[in-house]
């Protein structure tokens, strides 16, 4: 098997949807700039405004934003990488996951490759995050520990989240009975849903925030762990076929 | 020589079998023309043995190697089935390099042997269902197996295409196994060494084709002249004279007489495909099979 067939499958899945990174790209801007504003607000407040609009709210927005951030770079990845999952379908649905079959692979490569594909896309779009972020806080005012705290973060959640939910999604493509076409909805739903917390927490629990989200990704990558290891258990090579 | 064994092999889809108890052995290098009505279980015959779909008893063997748990043994075999598995948004050449990325071989060889030059910067989601087959077949040959499994190969195909393609398989079979399923009884006929007839997930018939007779053989010849009153054959379908022999012998004994009295003979063949009886016979009796188990069942 080649060795980069995950490369060619995450070129092919760009080439065959365009709209989903379109608005991946068009997502991770927004946060990067949803990010930079607390650089913005934290030099207002250093001019007198206080970041607390009213100045009774417990709301630290220096260090909120950048965090709500984390969660919108995190569901640019995940929509970023969908394309993948519609690749896949698509790919079983031609008959070219049973042509891999019958070249000599298992289920599990297959399954491997397109999850690779899927992390592929992901990490391209979180490294272009991370460039983003970092200039553009650094442009805004905002502290280098801030900029490095949201990038790691935004690895440590988008990573796990995109490989929980590619894993979710290819085995509840091969588990179906009938193609009902709900994928794409239930992936992005699987994907909104791990990372719901991620804007919730910053604005409930502002102190414990960075610690609550990274137990988040821990529990996460655990999960995306999990279903890697018992991939081939999840599905059936009969589930590969047209 | 490589050998193909399926024994007591019983296959099918969510816990259901389609194939029962399936054994054969595929010993010569030939090609073996699998027949069947539809949905008596040709493909599900084929991804078993391809190694896709994985049996609930029995054991498929090649050269010894089970195929269905050896990736090496799997590798020796190429499967082409109804669905044509070329990535759609590519070109044809782009699709071809995709595969053989994954499994080797030369994409402007297998572009050369099916003739495939003028297609091959087109994207394949333009291409006819005819064009879509032959990209199709051409990745199967972008390197050489022992196995062949090829599951209506030339469906969609014009008869030029097809018959390259029935050429380039007969050249392979000298030292190769070739599984060919088809619905078509002539080209069955023309292109087998072997039949293998399916019927309700068993295998109703294997046996060489040549041991195959007809219950009846009939004529047709093709003269300038009436020859009715020469020997007993009458004018019938498609403007030949029908003439009805009892074995095949007799035939060349009215082909003498013919031109012994001074007739052009401009045509002659046999009219009916020995594989269209047993194919009646065997599917007839199947139904006659179902219907008394439907009528067993429905009594109790």
């Amino acid at each position: 098997m080649s060795s980069d067939l995950g490369a060619v499958i995450a070129k092919r899945s760009i080439s065959l949807s365009k709209t989903y990174p379109v608005i991946g790209i068009f997502m991770a801007l927004f946060a990067a700039l949803i990010s930079s504003l607390s650089g913005v607000i934290g030099n207002l407040s250093s001019t007198g405004i206080p970041a607390g609009a009213s100045g009774t709210s417990p709301l630290n927005l220096t260090t909120a934003l950048p965090l709500v951030s984390v969660g919108l770079q995190v569901l640019a990845a995940v929509i970023f990488s969908m394309p993948v999952l519609q690749l896949y379908v698509y790919d079983k649905n031609n008959g070219v996951l049973e042509y891999f079959l019958s070249l000599g692979m298992n289920q599990g490569d297959i399954f491997r490759q397109y999850l690779k594909a899927a992390l592929l896309l992901a990490s391209g779009l979180v490294g272009l995050e991370t460039v983003v972020n970092v200039a553009a806080g650094l442009i805004a005012g905002v502290g280098a520990p801030a900029l490095l705290g949201v990038s790691g973060l935004v690895v440590a959640l988008a990573i796990p989240v995109v490989s929980s939910e590619a894993q979710i999604m290819m085995s509840f493509s091969s588990l179906q009975k009938q193609r009902v076409g709900s994928n794409q909805p239930l992936g992005m739903a699987f994907g909104v849903f791990m990372v719901i917390p991620a804007y919730i927490i910053p604005l409930v629990f502002p102190s414990l925030a960075l610690t609550i989200d990274l137990l988040l990704a821990s529990a996460i990558a655990v999960l995306s762990l999990t279903l890697y290891l018992s991939s081939s258990r999840l599905i059936s090579r009969e589930k590969l076929l047209p | 020589m490589p050998t193909l064994e399926l024994s007591g092999v019983s296959s099918g889809y969510e816990g259901r079998p389609v194939l029962h108890d399936i054994t054969l052995e595929a010993q010569e290098s030939a090609i073996y023309v699998v027949l069947g009505p539809n949905g008596a279980g040709k493909t599900t015959l084929f991804r078993t043995i391809a190694g896709i779909l994985e049996p609930y008893s029995g054991k498929v063997l090649f050269d010894g190697e089970d195929l269905t748990r050896s990736k090496e043994a799997r590798r020796r075999v190429n499967y082409l089935s109804h669905f044509n598995a070329i990535p759609e948004e590519m070109t044809v050449r782009g699709a071809l390099d995709f595969y053989a990325k994954i499994e080797g071989g030369s994409v402007d060889d297998v572009i050369s042997l099916l003739n495939l030059e003028e297609l091959k910067d087109k994207k394949v989601s333009d291409l006819s269902q005819g064009q879509k087959k032959r990209v199709s077949i051409a990745k199967v040959f972008l390197r050489e197996r022992d196995l062949y499994l090829l599951d209506e190969p030339t469906s969609n195909l014009d008869p030029a295409v097809s018959k390259e393609i029935r050429d380039i398989l007969l050249r392979l079979s000298k030292d190769r196994i070739v599984f060919y399923s088809s619905h078509n009884l002539y080209e069955a006929r023309d292109i087998g060494t072997n039949l293998i007839l399916v019927r309700d997930g068993t295998i109703g018939f294997f046996d060489k084709i040549s041991n195959i007779k007809s219950k009846e053989y009939r004529v047709g010849i093709r003269t300038t002249t009436d020859i009715s009153k020469i020997i007993d054959a009458t004018p019938g379908e498609g403007g030949y004279y029908v003439l009805s022999v009892s074995k095949p012998e007799e035939a060349g004994f009215a082909l003498r007489k013919l031109v012994e009295n001074g007739v052009l003979v401009t045509e002659m063949r046999q009219l009916d495909n020995p594989l269209q009886d047993l194919f009646d016979d065997i599917y007839d009796e199947g139904t006659a099979v179902k219907k008394e188990k439907r009528r067993v069942e429905e009594r109790e």
